[in-house]
C-alpha cells in the first residue's frame, strides 16, 4: 500500500505541476497551490489509467487533499478486491 | 502518465452518447410567447436609449454550431448580445445561466423570456451544465457562455474558466470571442435601472478547434483546454482595447 501511496503522490505532483516534496498530505491542493478544481478530473483520469480504478464522478467533490485521493483510491481498491 | 486523458473527459461529459432531437424542447419555456414583444422593446431601447453599435457580426460562423463567449459585467450583457445577433440566431441560441440568477423568481422569468436558458452551478457542480451544453451543440444549435463565470464587479476582465475550452475542444464547435462595452457604465452589478450609455457589441473572428485535436491525443487534456481558454482570453482582451480585427 505504501508503494501505491507513493505512486499516487508522484502522479498528483505531475498533474498539478508542483514538486512532489512540497505536497503536504492534508493541504487543500486547490487552495494551497492555486490549482484549478477541474484538475480533479485529471486526477480521477490518472487513477483510472494507472490503477484501473473506475471512481464515480461524485467523488470529485471529496477530492481536496492528497490524503483524500489516497483514501478514495484505497476504498475503490478494496471494493474491487 | 498524465498524457492523453481526453477519453476520460468525454466519458464524464457523456459526449459520445446519442441525443434525441426532443432534448432541446426542455429549454424552451412556455414564456417564449412573450419573446417577440420583449425584443420589440429591447429593439426600441437599443436604438434610442443605448444607441447600440454592432461590429463583426460577419464573424459568426454560418451553417455550423458555435459558442458565443462574451465578457460579463452587467445583467444587460446577454440581452445586448441577443439583440446584436438578430432573431434567427437568437432562437437557436442556448444560454448557460448561473444558478444565482436562474434561481431568483423574477430573474428566472426574465431569462426564460430572453433566451433558452440552461442552469449552471459554477460553484458546486458544473458538469451537468457542460453536459447539457455539449448536447445542444451536438444537435447543431449554439451556446452562449460567460467564460468569467460571474459578473465583474469592477468592469475589468476576470480570469476565464476552463469549462469553455472543454466544451469547444470536445464538441469541435468554434468559439466566437465577444466584447460588450458600455453595459458596466450603464448598469453595473447592484444597479437595477440602466443609465443611457452607448453600448457596443464586438464579435471577433472564431477560434477553430482543428489545431487542438491532435494535441489532445498526446497532452494532458486539461492543458489543451486551458490553452484554448487562454487564447480566448487574449482575443477578448484585444477586443476590449478596441482592436476590432481580431
Amino acid at each position: 500500500m505504501a508503494e501505491i501511496e507513493q505512486e499516487i503522490k508522484e502522479m498528483v505532483a505531475k498533474i498539478i505541476k508542483v514538486d512532489e516534496r512540497m505536497i503536504k498530505p492534508d493541504a487543500n491542493i486547490f487552495i494551497e497551490y492555486g490549482v484549478d478544481s477541474l484538475l480533479g478530473v485529471e486526477i480521477l483520469a490518472g487513477l483510472d489509467k494507472k490503477f484501473g480504478l473506475d471512481i464515480p464522478e461524485e467523488k470529485l467533490k471529496e477530492i481536496k487533499t492528497l490524503n483524500d485521493i489516497i483514501r478514495i483510491a484505497k476504498e475503490t481498491i478494496s471494493k474491487k478486491a | 502518465m498524465s498524457q492523453g486523458t481526453f477519453w476520460y473527459w468525454r466519458k464524464l461529459l457523456r459526449i459520445d452518447e446519442p441525443v434525441s432531437e426532443e432534448y432541446l424542447k426542455e429549454f424552451k419555456s412556455p414564456l417564449v410567447i412573450f419573446r417577440p414583444l420583449f425584443y420589440l422593446l429591447v429593439y426600441i431601447l437599443c436604438k434610442l436609449y443605448f444607441r447600440v453599435k454592432v461590429f463583426g457580426i460577419e464573424n459568426i460562423p454560418k451553417n455550423q454550431p458555435y459558442i458565443l463567449a462574451p465578457n460579463h459585467q452587467s445583467a444587460l450583457d446577454q440581452t445586448m448580445v441577443s439583440y446584436a445577433i438578430g432573431r434567427k440566431r437568437r432562437e437557436d441560441l442556448y444560454t448557460l445561466a448561473t444558478k444565482l440568477f436562474y434561481d431568483r423568481p423574477v430573474a428566472n422569468i426574465f431569462i426564460k423570456i430572453a433566451t433558452n436558458a440552461l442552469r449552471i452551478d459554477t460553484v458546486e457542480d458544473f458538469f451537468p451544465a457542460l453536459r447539457a451544453a455539449a448536447k445542444v451543440l451536438k444537435l447543431k444549435s449554439s451556446v452562449y457562455i460567460n467564460p468569467e463565470g460571474t459578473r465583474s464587479e469592477t468592469g475589468q476582465l476576470l480570469p476565464f474558466r476552463v469549462g469553455v475550452g472543454v466544451l469547444a475542444v470536445e464538441t469541435g464547435a468554434p468559439i466566437v470571442p465577444v466584447y460588450v462595452d458600455g453595459t458596466f457604465r450603464s448598469m453595473p452589478p447592484g444597479r437595477y435601472f440602466p443609465k443611457p450609455v452607448q453600448i457596443t457589441v464586438t464579435f471577433g473572428k472564431p477560434i477553430y478547434m482543428d489545431g487542438y485535436f491532435k494535441k489532445k491525443e498526446n497532452e494532458m487534456a486539461y492543458d489543451v483546454y486551458k490553452e484554448v481558454t487562454d487564447e480566448l482570453f487574449k482575443r477578448v482582451s484585444l477586443l476590449k482595447v478596441g482592436n476590432k480585427d481580431i
